[in-house]
């Protein structure tokens, strides 16, 4: 399990936390980097099992998910999500597979944004900003 | 009377060799005079019902009157036209075509086979890709190497300042990632190449199996003298690697058959009954040798589900080339009383009357608490005497191609109906009656 938060806001952003629950590292750094320079406080996790600890312990403002995880699916930490404290965290999901029964999956979990990788910067902080805004 | 000779003009021969009159044949047959004139004169196509009720007025058998391929070539354009929803009129015409131009009608079919092969094959690379795990994962990986490099790429084009530090790690890593990319791509690659046998045939190796098993009639002479040692050259001819180890496995299968009940004992007998001593009790293995060593009969082996495993077809008895059987056919009956003979005569759309022989068994399972395997064997039998067509169960080759429309059996509209009801008109109504002297 790895677990880092990168460096607060470099912008005069209102403050907010993104966890970037994802266990490709490359991934990982690359979506930290540029959420950190849009001015979000980054926090990163990689193992799905304690993913829902993370979630309770960095009270993000808006949570990054893979689907494929090792140790508990992305579906299951969603379901996770909503039956806990805060069911109405948004939640954007991501996975590589991009399958319609994947997405359905998610919608009927109650996901607020479902992409499919490879995503463009510019979608994910698009869509990271339309979240916290919600 | 040579194989070339027109089903019109063998019915005519026949008709003469009796010392019979038109009217007389044409009575008993249940038509006119004139309309069996121009049958005789092959001016009108002639097979189904109407065929086997010749066939019995002339005491004799389809097989026969019929040019040879003529019926099963006539068969296969009217159920193929049927399954693309052809017009009525179309499917009358299809004994014309075969008469005429059985070159042209026999392209027309192995060009329908093929395309059909086709979209098996189409169906079962699909259904790879969308449920392969090994494949599904391999993509996965591919994707997410993707996407870091594509957000790296993104970074290192568009951010104008960068720390160095970072500016270092994104070289790494997109180094990393590129070369991970690259052996992904190459393990993606390797999962298509690994598997040579879609590449190189159109059918999947069920179908491959069938292929061969008709190919050879479902009847293997050096099985009989060697036994199993004769099975890797009899299928050494298969070139996909899983079709040939699923052939193999029917012949050991077969030659395990042979063993118990040999072929002079099967030939001996003229009835399964004769053969129920000598097989121990074990009537499935009757059905199954009868089934394979006599090309008069047929043979249809099915699983619990209903899906067919084995299919010997026989002239006369064309089961439906897609989805499942008639629902009718003893062999499913069979399933639901396992051991039990159910010995049945029935009756095809055609008028000609099959005894349908069937029972199921039980394979004991291999652990406790697993379920037995059940499996259907029909054994199917011409029944020369046509009175037994009254006393028949009237059943179908499957619902699509059936032209039976009131059947309460029926799972889905039938392609068909329309077809025969154009027949039964024609029948009512034959065209200007041109008798030849003195015979009609």
């Amino acid at each position: 399990m790895t677990d880092t938060t990168e460096p607060g806001p470099a912008s005069g952003r209102p403050p907010g936390r993104v966890l970037l629950i994802e266990d490709e590292p490359n991934i990982a750094t690359a979506l930290g980097f540029i959420l950190q320079r849009d001015g979000w406080q980054v926090s990163t996790h990689s193992d799905g099992a304690t993913a829902l600890d993370a979630v309770a312990r960095h009270a993000p403002t808006v949570v990054v998910l893979d689907v494929m995880l090792p140790g508990r699916s992305g579906f299951d930490i969603l379901s996770g999500i909503r039956s806990g404290p805060r069911p109405d965290l948004p939640v954007l999901m991501l996975t590589a597979k991009g399958q319609a029964k994947d997405r359905a999956r998610a919608e009927a979990l109650g996901v607020n944004r479902f992409m499919t990788k490879p995503f463009s910067n510019r979608e994910i902080l698009d869509a990271v900003r339309d979240l916290a805004a919600t | 009377m040579t194989r070339a000779t027109p089903t019109g003009h063998r019915i005519r021969e026949r008709r003469l060799a009796l010392g019979l009159k038109q009217r007389e044949v044409a009575a008993t047959a249940g038509i006119s005079p004139s309309y069996l004139n121009l049958i005789e004169h092959n001016r009108r196509a002639i097979g189904g019902a109407l065929l086997s009720r010749l066939a019995a007025a002339l005491r004799t058998d389809r097989a026969a009157l019929a040019e040879e391929g003529d019926a099963e070539l006539v068969d296969a354009l009217q159920t193929l036209a049927g399954l693309r929803g052809t017009e009525a009129r179309a499917l009358d015409q299809a004994g014309d075509l075969a008469r005429r131009h059985p070159g042209w009608a026999r392209l027309l079919l192995s060009e329908a086979e093929e395309n059909a092969a086709q979209s098996r094959r189409i169906d079962a690379l699909t259904d790879r890709l969308t449920h392969d795990p090994t494949l599904a994962e391999a993509v996965h990986e591919l994707m997410s190497s993707v996407s870091a490099v594509r957000s790296m790429a993104s970074i290192l084009a568009q951010t104008p300042e960068i720390d160095p530090n970072w500016l270092a790690r994104f070289h790494v890593n997109l180094d990393e990632d590129s070369r991970r990319l690259a052996e992904r791509a190459d393990m993606v690659r390797g999962l298509f190449d690994a598997r040579p046998a879609l590449a190189e045939t159109d059918l999947l190796p069920a179908e491959t199996v069938a292929r061969f098993l008709d190919a050879h009639g479902h009847r293997f002479d050096r099985l009989e003298d060697a036994g199993a040692d004769a099975i890797p050259d009899l299928v050494a001819g298969i070139a996909d690697p899983v079709a040939r180890e699923m052939a193999a496995d029917v012949l050991a299968g077969d030659a395990a058959d042979a063993a118990r009940l040999p072929r002079s004992v099967v030939m001996a007998a003229k009835t399964p009954a004769d053969l129920f001593e000598a097989a121990e009790g074990d009537v499935a293995l009757v059905l199954r040798r009868m089934g394979t060593r006599d090309p008069a009969r047929g043979l249809l082996v099915c699983d619990a589900a209903g899906a067919v495993l084995r299919r010997k077809p026989v002239a006369g008895f064309p089961p439906s080339p897609v989805g499942a059987g008639c629902p009718l056919w003893p062999v499913y009956a069979a399933l639901s009383a396992p051991g039990h003979l159910i010995d049945r005569t029935i009756e095809m759309p055609d008028g000609a009357a099959w005894q349908a022989q069937a029972i199921a068994t039980l394979a004991p399972p291999v652990r406790f608490g697993q379920p037995s395997i059940v499996r259907a064997t029909m054994l199917l039998t011409p029944v020369a005497d046509a009175s037994a067509s009254g006393r028949a169960i009237p059943v179908g080759p499957g619902c699509r191609v059936c032209p039976r429309v009131d059947c309460p059996a029926r799972r889905e509209p039938g392609v068909l109906t329309a077809r025969l009801d154009k027949v039964d008109d024609a029948m009512n109504t034959p065209p200007e009656p041109r008798p030849e002297g003195g015979q009609a």
